[in-house]
Parts: C-alpha cells; structure tokens; sequence
C-alpha cells in the first residue's frame, strides 16, 4: 500500500486538530480535579461516545475485524450479548453508587465500601493492567504500519505516543474524552464506507450467506455444541462466561471506561452515558466486523484479493482491515481510513493513560505514598504520570517485540484479574452485609482459583503447567470457563467469609449500597432522558437485531 | 468550547478536500470497485460537518434567546 500526498495532508489535519483541541482545553485547569476529573461538567452526549471509544483501541479494531473473518457473525456476540447488557445494567444500577459516592475512581470506591487492602489490590492491578494493554496497542498499530507502508516502528511508535502525551498532559481528561469523541466519529466515518465497498462487492448479505458455510453467518443457530460452531464454545459458556460474568466485570468495574460515565455533569446523566452509548455500540459490529466476514466472502470469489498470509503460514487476520482498505480506497479516501485506524489507537491509549494516572495519582501516591498534600503538588503528580503511563507504554511496546507472546500473556491476566472482580462489585453494591474481609478474601481467592484453572487446563496447547485435567475445545471456552470459576469463587467465599465477620453500621454505608442510597428522582428530565424507557427501547432494538441475524 | 464547532471544521474541510479529489481526479480509483469513492465519501463528510456546526450555531442563538 503506498500514500499520496493527500492522504498525508488528511493524516497531518487530523494531527493538528488533536494537538488544537488540547491546546483550547489548557486553559481550563486549574486543580487536580480539572485535570484527573474533568471536575464532573462533561456533556452527556460527548461523555456516551467517548464511553464507547475509549474501548475502542487499535487492537479492538483490527481484532474484531480479524474476529469477522476467523468466527463470521458470532463475533457479534461480544457486543450484542456482552456489551449491551452490561452497559445498560451499569447505568440502571451501578451507576448511582459510583457518581453517588462522591468517589474519584473504581478503587476509590472499594476503600469506601470495604477498606484499604482491597482498594490497593484493584488499584495496583489496574496500573499495571492499563499501563500493559497501552504498551500492547501501540506495538499493535507500529507492526502494522511497518508491514502495511513500511514505516519506521520507532518513528510510528513514537510519534504518535508523543501526540497523545501532549494533548492528555495540557487538557487532562476533558482534552481525552473531546478527541474521544471526534476519533469515535473518525472510526465510524473512515470504516463505514469500507464495511459498505465490501458487502456490496461480495453480494450483498445475501451473497454472503450463500458464499459462507452456514455456522459463519448465524449468531445463534449452531451455539449448542462447541464442534458445530467455529469458536468452539457451548451455550452455557457462551452466556455466562462472556455474557454475564466478563462482559459485566469489564464494562461495570473497569476505570478505564467507568471514568467516563463518572465526569458527567449530573447523576442523570452519568447513569445515561452507558445507556446512550448502547445505541451506537450495537451497530458497530456493522462497522468493525461485517468488513471481515465480506473479506473471507471476496477471499473466494477469484477476485484477485487474498487474505495475507503469516510469514510462518496459516491466514494473517489482523491484515484483513489494511488489505481491504487497499482495495477499496483511492488516495484521499485511503488517508482518511488510515486516520481512522490512528484515530482508534490514540483513543485507547488516551483512555488507558488518563484512567492510569487518575488510579496512580488517588489511590497509589496520595494514599500511600503522601497524603495530605496541598491539591497544587497532586495536579503536578497527575501531569508527571502522564508522561511517566506514556514512557512505560512505549517500554511495554518494546519489550512486546521481543516477547511475541506477551499479547496472550496480556489477556490471560485480564482474564484472571477481572474474572472475580464484578462478584466483589455484585455484594459490595447490593448486599449491606458484605463485609470488608470478606471482599478481600473472595477477591484474592478467587483470583487464585482462575490461576488454577488455567494451570491445570489445556485449550489450543496453552496453559495446563501444572496438570492437565482437562482439555477445551478453543482457548475461548477456556477464558470464559476460568471467568465462571473465578467468579463463583469469589462470590461464595466473600459471602461464607462477610457472615462470619462483624458488619459496619449502616451510617457508614450511606451512599454506598443499595437500600442505603438515595437515588435522585429528576423530575425535570423528558420521557426519553429517563432510564427505563430508554432501556426499553435499546431492548427491542437489540432483540430485533439478535433475532434478524439468529 | 462546544466540541460541535471543532469537529464541524474538521469534516467539512475534509468533505471538501475529499470531493475535489473526486471532481478534479476522478480516474483516481480503486482495484476492486468501480464508484467514484471520494466524491460519494466527501459528499457525506460535507454534509455532517455542515450538520454539526448547524446544531452549535442553533445552540448559540437559543442561548442568546434565553438571556437578552
């Protein structure tokens, strides 16, 4: 693939609005709130689309799109079944808790509810976690811009960490979450025509249903047993493991996008951020996903496109989105896909970087390390974090090149990290009785039973150090079978631990769990600024698509 | 700052220089579709860069309305 100018002038606008917006948003800070918070005065609509893009890093895109051409429509699944639901049950019944308690972050909320250890166990975890998955993003785009027109891995590495710092490090937050928004209508804007080039060329859905084995393009059909499906996983898994226990433990405990909800700037309208976000959400698959699935489709119709090889052999997936864009995009159309693909590797790192040093800032250095500073030398802490979450992105970004396999590394701590965590939010938020010890000792139990698990199970080759007592078709049943565990775990021995250790008085829980909580009923709000009838209608919408695509 | 007025500018700038593209080069094509992609892609640009400003222009006014 190769540029002409214009594209690089499109690449270069991009760059220069970025940097402006930064620059406009400089002016608006003047404590460690401003910067860390967004000092909670973000409009609804900006905070819902950032919600959404801050998920929506560089490895997000060209995995899903890799998804749509390895797995076809179930590939859905990880929005349609994971996403929405959680979103909504995050607004409905989260959300009041987290903007309600008044607290700056997700660990922050734990102290509240719980104690200190748990806090510095979740806060601990997300900093390297957030610092690793930024790191992993980046070596994503600079592999892929060095195989797709040969740029410099450092150049590219580089350049854009360094972009990314200076807007984060001049508007904090707000600067983040305002180009959030316009690299999610980037990403939309830049895939959309592709996702539309390619369905068409290879006959519209229905052309694609004809062209494709039956299992590729059917969400639902072929759940019922691993071997007939081509995730290889069953439906109780399918609906527990990613439906219900790590879809909800990323999108309603994770900081990197609970941050964005929480710099609303009313309780109304931090419980609709998800809610709203849902609506764009479920269409992206659209967007992300059905360009993979058209490209397997194009891959077999003699058209002269193919779907790039690794140099080891076997199809490279990850290839599919740049490769298309190849063959559909002139220059000019090319540069604006190529600012799209940018545009979702600065809003995952943005939102990785300002979650990082929130949590760093809060939880780590004025907890522990100096408390009861003046705000003024908590605003600098903030600004130096920033450049030190990019300087360690960029050296998690490097060891990835020598390390290969860190990308699994990565997700199998995700998976063994976030798997309990929503068990603790589960009792912390809706049962008065659990207790601090009881948090704590669920959580590192059950952190310590998915290590288990995937010590002494084996899926694809992977895992099974220990023993191997059992084998899973695809290494997805294993992640969703070890999120189940740790889960179950974590809830049944906080709850046998919580009765048997002494409660705290419900005065102290004001704010925090429910029953205990005030949610505040806006009178003013119209019909469709309520929770519920909003939610009614992202259901129908969802079960209409669900049904459409069965 | 109302975010509709930067991201208005950068769509409606990138609409025009997208169906230039389209109008003065229009041999500029891709392998495998035979649409004048710019144009039509520039066209769309143009259009939601135009609606976005609209809205933070409409929101000016309604503002101005409010408190005479």
């Amino acid at each position: 693939m190769k540029l002409a100018p214009v594209d690089y002038v499109i690449l270069a606008m991009y760059f220069a609005f970025v940097l402006g917006i930064g620059w406009r948003l400089r002016k608006h800070i003047s404590s460690s709130g401003d910067f860390l918070t967004s000092g909670r005065s973000v409009p609804v609509w900006i905070t819902s689309l950032a919600f959404i893009a801050a998920n929506l890093g560089a490895v997000e895109v060209i995995g899903m799109a890799a998804s749509g051409a390895k797995y076809g429509i179930m590939t859905c699944q990880f929005y349609w079944l994971g996403a929405i639901p959680a979103m909504l049950f995050m607004g409905i019944f989260m959300m009041p808790f987290y903007y309600g308690s008044k607290a700056r972050s997700v660990p922050e909320y734990l102290k509240m509810r719980f104690d200190e250890k748990t806090r510095a166990f979740n806060a601990f975890s997300f900093a390297v976690m957030t610092i690793l998955a930024s790191g992993i993003s980046m070596y994503a785009l600079g592999l892929l811009l060095k195989l797709v027109l040969g740029w410099s891995f450092t150049v590219s590495v580089l350049a854009s960490a360094a972009i990314v710092l200076a807007y984060t490090f001049l508007g904090g937050l707000t600067s983040a979450i305002y180009n959030e928004v316009l690299q999610f209508f980037l990403i939309v804007v830049g895939f959309a025509p592709l996702s539309i080039l390619a369905v068409v060329k290879a006959g519209g859905w229905q052309g694609i249903v004809a062209r494709l084995p039956p299992n590729m393009t059917h969400a639902w059909r072929y759940m019922g047993s691993p071997t007939e499906n081509p995730m290889g996983v069953e439906i109780f898994s399918m609906v527990a493991g990613l439906g219900f226990v790590l879809s909800f433990g990323y999108w309603c405990t994770n900081f990197l996008v609970v941050q964005r909800a929480m710099a609303a700037d009313s309780m109304s309208a931090a419980r609709r951020t998800p809610l709203i976000g849902t609506l764009p959400k479920m269409f992206l698959p659209f967007v992300v996903i059905m360009p993979g699935i058209a490209a397997l489709v194009l891959s077999r119709m003699n058209l002269g496109y193919a779907i790039p090889l690794k140099p080891a052999g076997g199809p490279d997936y990850d290839q599919v989105l740049t490769t298309l864009m190849a063959q559909f995009y002139p220059a000019g159309m090319l540069g604006v896909g190529l600012t799209g693909l940018m545009a979702s590797f600065m809003s995952g790192m943005a939102g990785n970087v300002t979650a990082f040093n929130t949590v760093f800032t809060y939880d780590i250095y004025q907890s522990y390390i100096r408390p009861g500073a003046p705000d003024r030398h908590y605003l600098t802490v903030g600004r130096v974090t920033t450049v030190a979450g990019v300087l360690l992105s960029v050296g998690a970004a490097y060891i990835a090149t020598r390390y290969n396999n860190l990308m699994d590394l990565l997700q199998l701590v995700f998976g063994v990290v976030n798997a309990p965590l929503f068990a603790t939010f589960l009792l912390g938020m809706f049962w008065k009785r659990a207790t601090a010890h009881g948090a704590f000792a669920g959580l590192s139990i059950g952190t310590a039973a998915a290590i288990l698990t995937l010590s002494t199970t084996v899926a694809e080759g992977k895992g099974g150090w220990i023993a191997n007592l059992h084998t899973f078709p695809s290494q997805m049943a294993q992640n969703f079978w070890i999120a189940i565990i740790a889960f179950t775990t974590c809830l049944v021995i906080s709850i046998v631990v919580s009765v048997f250790t002494p409660p705290r008085t419900d005065k102290d829980m004001e704010g925090l769990v429910y029953g205990l909580t005030k949610v505040p009923h806006d009178a003013t709000a119209k019909w469709y600024q309520r929770p519920a009838p909003l939610t009614v209608i992202v259901v129908i919408v969802l079960l209409i698509l669900n049904i459409w695509f069965r | 700052m109302d975010l509709r007025v930067p991201s208005g500018w950068f769509f409606t700038v990138l609409g025009l220089i997208l169906m230039g593209m389209g109008l003065f080069a229009p041999e500029t094509r891709a392998a495998l579709t035979t649409a004048n992609v710019n144009l039509f892609c520039g066209i769309g640009m143009l259009v939601f860069g135009l609606f976005l400003l609209l809205m933070a222009w409409r929101a000016i006014r309604l503002e101005k309305g409010s408190n005479p």
